[in-house]
């Protein structure tokens, strides 16, 4: 007979904990591995196995209509790869991913590689820099916007489009409200777009090409655009800003890769599992399912917490220290499962060129003036200085 | 055991050939190929380690 799941009476996206949510994180996961949060109309999974196997069963833990914490979003997500599971979600899944899997990718590597070293050079000569405008924005920003072939006044708004369609995933509060406009202007922008809009030889004129030679279903580009520029856009740079500011405070670890660059992808792998972009994430229970001896109900929506699952002792040994030698592949910061983030090889992509980058032109770097701004679901540096030694 | 793939999940992104270039790798069109199937002792090992750092989950052991 299953028990009860444990109560917190916290809202998960309170400003306080929403710019630290790791003491919180800790509360929750020692409550228990399922913990009811009334205030939110949630169940948290907050230790590490029952997030990995959620995100693995979707047919106990549906996206649709769930992935939100609002009807609004939830709603507007219908018909997407991300809010459908399996079979209507297999196909949608194929035609998103198609060009973002590391072989359609391969030809822009180099590109990506030089890109990242030019700017850092770039900053570097300036030996002290703001580095969230000028790195962690500026780069996948101009990477995103080469990829899908967007161009002057739309390239400006990427930014704030970005910003407001992650934001309209959280719970109805102020933020979301303030967001809802922004990110509709995303979604009619993407609702219009034709191929003529986007530069001759991006992915994403070849998007709609696709779509006039019938290989994917009409009306789909425009979709697919959608979600490269709400997905991949916010989170990277919430990554990049992460990895300054990790090897800042932690100038052994970044001596370490500045010695070994065949580190690189583990340092960024370790800075994925210490700080998640993302806060949390939702499912839906299609049954009462009993998880760690505690049931959750048919219907209870369900938050997943990446980082709570990302610090829990019970998987990575001393989880609350920075350490790239730990090599965490099996983090949980792109998800996993049928969902596991489609644009994860894109994302490598950027940040180990950024690591290489910083490892190969700076001998030193420290930061501080580090500010973090409350957001509803990604959690990121908005501003932080750097002072850099060539 | 068997190392089994779902063929319609994988996408190329290549931890699995990371974490045990041995038993598998991406051909030239970036499609998994299982150099090994039928694993035990240490191959079991780097088997269960490529099946767990799927990010998709399209390799099951059996």
């Amino acid at each position: 007979m299953p028990a009860h799941a444990a109560v917190s009476d916290i809202d998960l996206f309170a400003d306080d904990i929403l710019v630290d949510p790791y003491p919180t994180y800790t509360a929750l996961r020692d409550l228990g591995s399922v913990v009811h949060l009334p205030a939110n109309d949630v169940y948290a999974l907050t230790r590490y196995h029952v997030i990995r196997a959620a995100l693995g069963d979707f047919e106990t833990f549906s996206s649709e209509k769930a992935i939100g914490f609002n009807p609004m979003v939830n709603e507007a997500l219908q018909g997407t790869s991300l809010a459908s599971d399996p079979p209507a979600h297999t196909q949608l899944r194929a035609t998103l991913s198609a060009n973002l899997t590391p072989r359609a990718l391969r030809g822009l590597g180099e590109t990506i590689e030089a890109k990242a070293d030019a700017l850092v050079k770039t900053l570097a000569e300036r030996s002290t820099f703001e580095a969230i405008d000028e790195l962690a924005r500026a780069f996948p920003l101009e990477i995103v916007a080469d990829l899908i072939g967007f161009t002057g006044d739309v390239k400006a708004n990427m930014l704030r489009w970005g910003q407001a369609a992650m934001e309209v995933i959280g719970p109805l509060n102020q933020r979301t409200q303030e967001s809802f406009p922004i990110a509709g202007e995303l979604y009619g922008w993407c609702s219009q777009v034709t191929a003529e809009d986007l530069a001759e030889g991006s992915i994403g004129r070849g998007i709609f090409d696709a779509e006039a030679r019938g290989d994917i279903p009409a009306g789909s580009a425009g979709h697919i655009i959608h979600q490269y520029l709400g997905a991949g856009v916010d989170t990277t740079i919430a990554s990049i800003g992460n990895i300054i500011a990790l090897f800042g405070r932690h100038p052994d670890q970044f001596a370490k890769v500045r010695e070994d660059l065949s580190l690189v992808p583990a340092a960024f792998a370790e800075v994925l599992r210490f700080w998640p972009p993302v806060h949390a994430w939702g499912r839906r229970a299609t049954k009462d399912v009993e998880v760690d001896g505690v049931l959750i109900p048919a219907g209870a929506h369900v938050a997943i917490l990446f980082g709570a699952g990302n610090h829990d002792p019970r998987h990575y040994e001393d989880p609350d220290t920075f350490d790239i030698s730990r090599n965490p592949v099996d983090h949980l910061s792109f998800g996993y499962g049928p969902h596991g983030c489609a644009g994860q090889g894109l994302a490598r992509m950027e940040a180990h060129a950024i690591i290489r980058a910083l490892a190969t032109r700076l001998t030193s770097l420290e930061v501080d003036g580090e500010v973090r701004l409350p957001s509803n679901i990604t959690r990121s540096i908005s501003e932080l200085r750097v002072t850099a030694t060539v | 055991m068997k190392i089994e793939l779902d063929r319609p999940r994988c996408e190329g992104h290549g931890l699995c050939e990371e974490a045990a270039p041995e038993l598998m790798h991406l051909d030239d069109d970036d499609d998994l190929v299982l150099d090994v199937v039928e694993v035990d002792g240490t191959a079991l090992d780097r088997a269960r380690a490529a099946v767990r750092v799927c990010p998709v989950a399209a390799l099951r052991l059996v």
